[in-house]
């Protein structure tokens, strides 16, 4: 067995036994729970954002419909939040085929502040609604009735939880590299006119790409409600939840399979131990570190940390530039 | 009840014309370089503070303030680019949003870590009082800085298409590697391009200080404003900016004094997403 | 003589050893977790909060002469009943996040086992803190939130100081009414709030309140926090001119607010601005000569000389360079010294013995730093002697003016402003 056989096993078995290792510290089990949540929200906005290449930073918006719909279904219905999730599902993926059709046609950074647009327009409309809980937002079962409510104290649970729908959706995502969608996207990734040219319709599998990650992401968004047992404008729909999907991707290495995973399992620690050093100081010195690992990283390694590994020479993106001048991707 | 409808009409003039201010830098920098740069809410938060800092520390109003700021915030763009931008320019999309993001959480976090969390205001007497003209009251720092905003937004666009110098950072932006077959040096335009957008962002920011209050996380809420601008306007296109800050700024005073206060984001939102989906390049972008 | 002499040596070693276990008893250290916001848009509150406290903790570590007179607990050596054992706040910051609230909050519980937590300023992140603060078992304070559900969900480790947005509504209520019955034009109210919890909530129930008690709500506004501009609100205001304008914002808004209005040149007879931002020192050093007569609640008033409040509010200026304490900070140092009390009762760091401490609390006005008339919990956990004064800006400094018995001052009246 190569080496690098054996790490990837040896990485596997740790982190089917995590929970194990970390049971003596709760802090440390949620910690991992905590990764592969994260890992979940940035693998789903890989297939878009990475794979697709079309680079959204407005993906809290079905984050927060997860979210939403999982405390909306306990508030008014009285069900358990995670029944909430498969309408959370829905509402996202019907979004994402309504918005996405018009934007998904820009090109670049026009497309980015497009899906920022929308994401800020949904979270101030969803400040202004009664139904939501308004700016004060909805807080989920504050004792749990039933395991169903999937409200536990030990991270445990969590854990298996996330990383069995992270295990999903990393199948389902390593299914599609191999498959057709896979290689189209990749050619529109490349150059979406070349692609076109060649008779890949370029907008409907971006829309594919795009609906599929929505639904991954809204599915995040649920999970988070049900262990965190609250959601407001600011923590469901934010903008800092879109950014922490991209970064975490594109540290670990965008349009890679393990790369969000890879992200998540630096910035999420990262970002809990620097606050619980650092943090109680008050001097906000987490994220000048957190800020400043990131630069550096974005300045040597472009393309994420996982091009470190790359056996072959990694093919460089093109530059952006290539599409920029009009408005349009052609 | 015209005299007030007036009256909103022009604050929100005056309001549309320090975003545009605020918003040509960024401009600049999409059309040269088509780097998005995402620390540029932070890039405005500095020249706040820079602004707040001469006044505690010197005494020193405006006629300081905009000068230092205006050459601290170039230099903080040049240094930027030659040891970040640079170099991510070459890479993805991705690593741009990714750098420039990281830049930002780093500036605002260095200016937490040194002027701490509190709010600060410059005293209102600053520049001087409101004074009423045909009915309408202006206010006097608001009034300096919509002014200096149309006159250097005026200014950087006259630059861009005027003299040599602009004439030969356009043509880095059409295609560098042209430009350098003409004996234009890229880099140094694009560093060039970095100064001038900087020295108005710190102009912006020295100016606003003025009005608004200062505090580590302000960029965040200027930073959106400054995106929805420029992209509304149209990327790389200075009087695009200018022109849709001023119209940004209109349509949030009228919704907020029409319809209510909380809608006027959802209107300026809604607007510049339909403005996009059916006109992706903005009022004056490149078709 | 040898018998005598070797039972004296024995006993002489035994009191000996006993000196010592107490000794080391005495080194310990009662650990208390405080979550706040030490970062984000909240963090000036949490640093004054966290400031406050700390002056609580080295009252009561090391002692203070003045108060020691009317504190039990201040007279040095840590908490008397577990036998001189200080008291180490440890704090951690929150980030604004009801998630980072969350983790920081299990960290303190588990990793280093605090026998209490306070927090978390934020409403929405004191509840998701206190939810893991109920599993666990660990008495939860909060001294400033002011949701009402956070003490409806039938927590049995949930404890709160603070009066809660009713109180301040009927409190605005009564000294309006009294307004009216001395004369001054009280026939339209308007409310301006920012679209936050805090503002949206706080806003609801003065409309309640105002509609049961006959004051009539003439005007609602709800604007977005952290707005670019609120000339258009100002102008819309100035336009239908009420007589009462009711403020329910942060501080950034707050100094945008007061700015605007000066700068148009508008303003109401009897301005109210709802604590949180307008009490901000903050605001108060660059805004005071532009809002002169605004009314305000808050929980805390200066005081006499010689009294608890002016006596900390004396330590807390040395440490805050010069700052006042505000009523943020003063009803956090209240929480704290609520949590200190208990846990001397209780004599143990066992949390089932504090809660019970807690549950017992019966503390008295004189002992308060805030102007409660006390504290004391009912079985919701909430303290039902809570009060807040209403206060009135007079030259940069905010003075107590209703309940007469309470006040410190006159009112004057109408506004003044700039």
């Amino acid at each position: 067995m190569s080496p690098r056989r054996i790490l990837q096993l040896a990485f596997l078995v740790l982190v089917l036994v995590y929970p194990l290792l970390a049971g003596n510290s709760p802090v440390y089990g949620r910690l991992g729970a905590l990764v592969l949540l994260a890992a979940i929200g940035a693998s789903a906005w890989n297939i878009v954002g990475g794979y697709a290449g079309q680079v959204s930073v407005g993906h809290s918006v079905f984050f927060g419909v997860g979210a939403y719909s999982a405390v909306v279904v306990y508030t008014h219905l009285g069900w358990p939040p995670i029944a909430g999730a498969p309408l959370g599902i829905a509402i996202s993926v019907g979004i994402a085929a309504v918005i996405g059709v018009p934007t998904l046609r820009l090109s670049g950074h026009y497309f980015s502040m497009a899906t920022i647009a929308v994401a800020e327009l949904v979270r101030v409309l969803s400040s202004t609604s009664e139904f939501l809980g308004g700016a004060q937002g909805l807080s989920g079962p504050p004792v749990p009735r039933s395991v169903l409510d999937l409200s536990f104290i030990s991270a445990t649970p969590y854990y298996y939880i996330f990383l069995a729908v992270l295990v999903f959706l990393l199948g389902l995502t390593r299914w599609i590299e191999g498959a057709r969608m896979g290689f189209y996207l990749r050619a529109i990734k490349d150059s979406e006119r070349a692609a076109r040219s060649l008779g890949v319709s370029a907008g409907r599998y971006k829309l594919y790409a795009y609906m599929l990650s929505a639904a991954f992401t809204a599915l995040a968004g649920s999970l988070y409600l049900t262990m965190f047992g609250f959601v407001d404008p600011e923590s469901g729909f934010g903008i800092l939840i879109s950014v922490k999907m991209l970064v975490m991707a594109a540290l670990g290495g965008a349009g890679q399979l393990f790369g969000p995973l890879v992200g998540a399992l630096i910035l999420v620690p990262l970002e809990e131990l620097s606050n619980s050093l650092l943090g109680g100081r008050g001097a906000g010195l987490t994220f000048v570190v957190y800020g400043a690992i990131i630069v550096i990283i974005a300045r040597f390694l472009p393309s994420g940390l996982l091009s470190l590994f790359e056996r072959r020479p990694s093919r460089r993106d093109p530059p952006a530039k290539s599409t920029a001048v009009s408005g349009h991707a052609d | 009840m015209s005299m007030t409808l007036l009256q909103v009409v022009v604050s929100g003039l005056l309001l549309g014309a320090v975003y545009a201010l605020f918003s040509s830098g960024l401009t600049l920098i999409w059309g040269m370089m088509n780097v998005v740069n995402f620390a540029h809410g932070d890039f405005v938060m500095l020249g706040m503070y820079t602004a707040v800092v001469i006044w505690t520390a010197l005494g020193g109003g405006p006629w300081a303030s905009v000068p230092v700021a205006a050459i601290l915030i170039a230099t903080l763009g040049v240094v930027s680019y030659f040891l970040l931008v640079r170099h991510i320019m070459k890479g993805p999309m991705l690593a741009q949003i990714l750098g420039t993001f990281g830049l930002a959480l780093f500036l605002r976090y260095a200016a937490f870590w040194t002027f701490g969390a509190n709010f600060r205001t410059l005293p209102d007497t600053l520049i001087g009082h409101s004074f009423v003209l045909g009915g309408i009251r202006f206010e006097g720092s608001r009034l300096l800085a919509g002014v200096v905003g149309l006159a250097v937004t005026l200014l950087l666009h006259l630059i861009l298409t005027r003299t040599a110098v602009g004439s030969r950072m356009l043509a880095v932006s059409e295609d560098a590697t042209a430009a350098q077959l003409m004996g234009i040096r890229p880099q140094r335009m694009q560093a060039l391009a970095w100064a001038l957008a900087g020295a108005a962002t710190g102009i912006a920011g020295a100016l606003i200080a003025t009005f608004f209050y200062t505090s580590p996380t302000v960029g965040e809420t200027l930073a959106i404003v400054a995106f929805v601008t420029v992209s509304f306007g149209g990327f790389g296109s200075v009087l695009g900016a200018l022109v849709a800050g001023l119209i940004i700024g209109v349509v949030e005073s009228l919704s907020a004094y029409l319809i209510g206060p909380v809608y006027k984001d959802v209107i300026v939102y809604v607007l510049f997403v339909l403005v996009l989906w059916f006109r992706p390049q903005g009022l004056m972008g490149k078709a | 003589m040898h018998k005598t002499s070797r039972r004296t040596i024995v006993a002489g070693a035994a009191l000996a050893v006993l000196g010592l276990a107490t000794a080391a008893g005495a080194q310990d250290t009662v650990k208390i977790g405080a979550v706040y916001p030490l970062s984000g848009n909240s963090a000036s509150a949490g640093e004054y909060s966290r400031m406050a406290m700390e002056v609580g903790v080295d009252v009561i570590n090391n002692g203070n002469a003045d108060l020691a007179k009317i504190m039990p607990l201040a007279k040095g050596g840590g908490l008397p009943g577990l036998k001189g054992a200080k008291i180490q706040l440890i704090f951690a910051d929150n980030q604004g996040t009801p998630a980072a609230g969350q983790n920081q909050t299990l960290r303190l519980i588990t990793e280093e086992k605090v026998a209490a937590v306070l927090g978390a300023y934020q409403s929405g992140i004191t509840l998701t803190a206190s939810a893991i603060a109920e599993r666990y078992g660990i008495p939860f304070l909060t001294p400033e939130s002011v949701a009402a559900n956070l003490t409806e969900r039938g927590f049995k480790w949930f404890f709160r100081t603070t009066p809660v947005a009713i109180d301040f509504a009927r409190a605005y209520s009564a000294f309006l009414k009294e307004q009216k019955a001395a004369g001054r034009k009280v026939d339209s109210v308007a409310i301006v709030h920012e679209n936050t919890e805090y503002g949206n909530s706080v806003a609801s129930v003065i409309a309640e309140v105002f509609g049961k008690d006959g004051l009539p709500v003439t005007q609602n506004i709800s604007y977005s926090a952290n707005s670019t501009d609120v000339q258009p609100q100002v102008l819309q205001l100035k336009e239908k001119n009420p007589d009462v304008l009711i403020f329910i914002s942060y501080t950034s808004d707050a100094i945008l607010y007061a700015k605007t209005m000066k700068e148009l040149n508008w303003k109401p007879g009897v301005m109210i601005a709802d604590d949180a931002g307008f009490n901000d020192p903050s605001f108060v050093k660059t805004m005071a000569s532009s809002v002169e007569g605004l009314v305000n609640r808050s929980a805390f008033a200066g005081g006499k000389p010689g009294t608890v409040p002016y006596i900390f509010n004396e330590l807390y200026k040395k440490k805050s360079g010069g700052a006042d304490l505000d009523d943020v900070s003063a009803r956090g140092l209240e929480g704290f010294l609520v949590m200190a009390d208990a846990i001397n009762r209780a004599g143990s760091t066992d949390p089932a013995k504090i809660r019970d401490a807690l549950k017992a609390t019966d503390l008295k006005a004189d002992q308060m730093v805030p102007g409660y008339d006390g504290v004391k919990f009912d079985d919701k956990g909430q303290n039902t002697l809570g009060s807040s004064l209403v206060t009135q800006m007079r030259g940069g400094q905010y003075l107590a003016i209703w309940p007469k018995a309470r006040a410190t001052a006159d009112v004057i009246l109408p506004y003044k402003g700039w």
